[in-house]
């Protein structure tokens, strides 16, 4: 839960990276921390195995002057991705402010994006939480494999919703789309704080660098099961 | 939330407990891993680094308490050589966390923890209960906009 320091002027944020195992949640945070030049970050912590697989958490803090009078600082979190590791996962989710869910496009990823999912939403539920009321945006990683499922496709799969979550495609390791995906969640969790509402954060503005998934014209004629 | 008053005062037990345990640094960290308050010196250390272990470690042993059928561990204590941590549960999922190094020991760092953690408990509760029943923070400007994003 968003926590407002009024003596320090400062307001603490909390975003999890979540997503099903070597979908590209640690390597978002290793591209954010070499890309952000501006914000004020803190060191990378990786809590990992010997093999560099997540253990308990990745954890990077930054500091922006985006709000006002205050200093936000946003602490990004990564889960361990291996099923094994649910307990230290709903751990991590505790006090969770808003959710990067990371997608692996690969085609033979599918079903495990779909279990990640649906996994996600029971630890909420553990942390007395739901996707409707903690914001989250979609990063659909790895666009740049030869195999990657169609946009349409991981639309219907996973943003197929009343409420259409923001999307991005990505590509983490050389940052594509990273950022993008960082200010969307942030605009959402930031916008609660706003006097005046704003269109940007129902649909992001539009850059050259933009990789933002549009909404779909129509539904796909997709025959697998979604998770929405 | 914290308003000013209630992190003066927050901060003003902390320096008490110091004092009589001659520990080196005490803050009060949400289980979330966010720091609410401290008091003391760490050197160049991380805050944001070390609240978020903090309380992922806590966590974790909150976890083994309740597979041990325990409604969770009140301390957990870590010794270094020349450094030490206490963690001490407080209500309102938060937690104090103290370091403290060879000028005292962990017998009387616990003692003063325990005595400080009901004073914190209260002042918690009563920012809880004026949390409550204020408003929500609303702030003019358009910080939502391209140039206010994360570079």
């Amino acid at each position: 839960m968003a926590f407002i320091n009024y003596s320090s002027r400062e307001i603490q944020l909390k975003i999890v990276y979540y997503g099903a195992a070597l979908c590209g949640k640690t390597t978002n945070l290793v591209t954010l921390h070499k890309q952000i030049t501006h914000a004020q970050k803190g060191e990378l912590v990786s809590l990992a195995t010997d093999a560099d697989r997540t253990l308990f958490f990745d954890f990077l803090s930054l500091n922006t002057k985006t709000l006002p009078g205050f200093t936000t600082r946003f602490q990004l979190y990564t889960v361990p991705g291996q099923a094994i590791y649910n307990t230290t996962r709903q751990l991590v989710l505790k006090g969770v402010d808003g959710i990067v869910f990371v997608v692996d496009s690969h085609w033979e990823k599918m079903a495990d994006n779909v279990e990640s999912f649906a996994n996600l939403q029971e630890n909420l539920i553990e942390n007395h939480l739901s996707l409707v009321q903690i914001p989250y945006v979609l990063q659909y990683n790895k666009r740049d494999i030869p195999n990657a499922a169609p946009i349409n496709y991981l639309e219907f799969t996973f943003n197929n919703r009343a409420n259409r979550a923001l999307a991005f495609e990505g590509v983490a390791s050389t940052g594509v789309g990273v950022l993008e995906t960082l200010n969307a969640a942030a605009r959402l969790l930031l916008a609660k704080y706003s006097k005046t509402p704003n269109a940007n954060v129902t649909g992001m503005a539009q850059t050259n660098k933009s990789v933002a998934v549009p909404p779909p014209e129509e539904k796909p004629q997709v025959q697998a099961g979604n998770v929405a | 939330m914290l308003t000013a008053e209630d992190q003066m005062a927050i901060e003003q037990r902390l320096a008490d407990f110091l004092a009589k345990s001659e520990a080196q640094w005490s803050a009060l960290v949400d289980k979330g891993g966010n720091l609410f308050a401290q008091c003391g010196d760490t050197g160049t250390l991380d805050l944001s680094i070390l609240s978020a272990l903090a309380a992922g470690s806590f966590a974790a042993t909150h976890e083994l308490a309740k597979r041990l059928g325990e409604s969770e561990f009140s301390a957990l204590y870590h010794e270094g050589h020349g450094q030490h941590i206490l963690m001490s549960a407080l209500h309102h999922e938060c937690l104090l966390v103290t370091i403290f190094g060879e000028k005292t020991n962990i017998g009387l760092v616990r003692f003063y923890a325990q005595q400080v953690t009901i004073t914190l408990n209260e002042l918690l509760q009563q920012a809880r209960e004026k949390e409550a029943i204020s408003g929500p923070l609303l702030l003019d400007g358009d910080f939502l906009n391209d140039q206010a994003a994360i570079t």
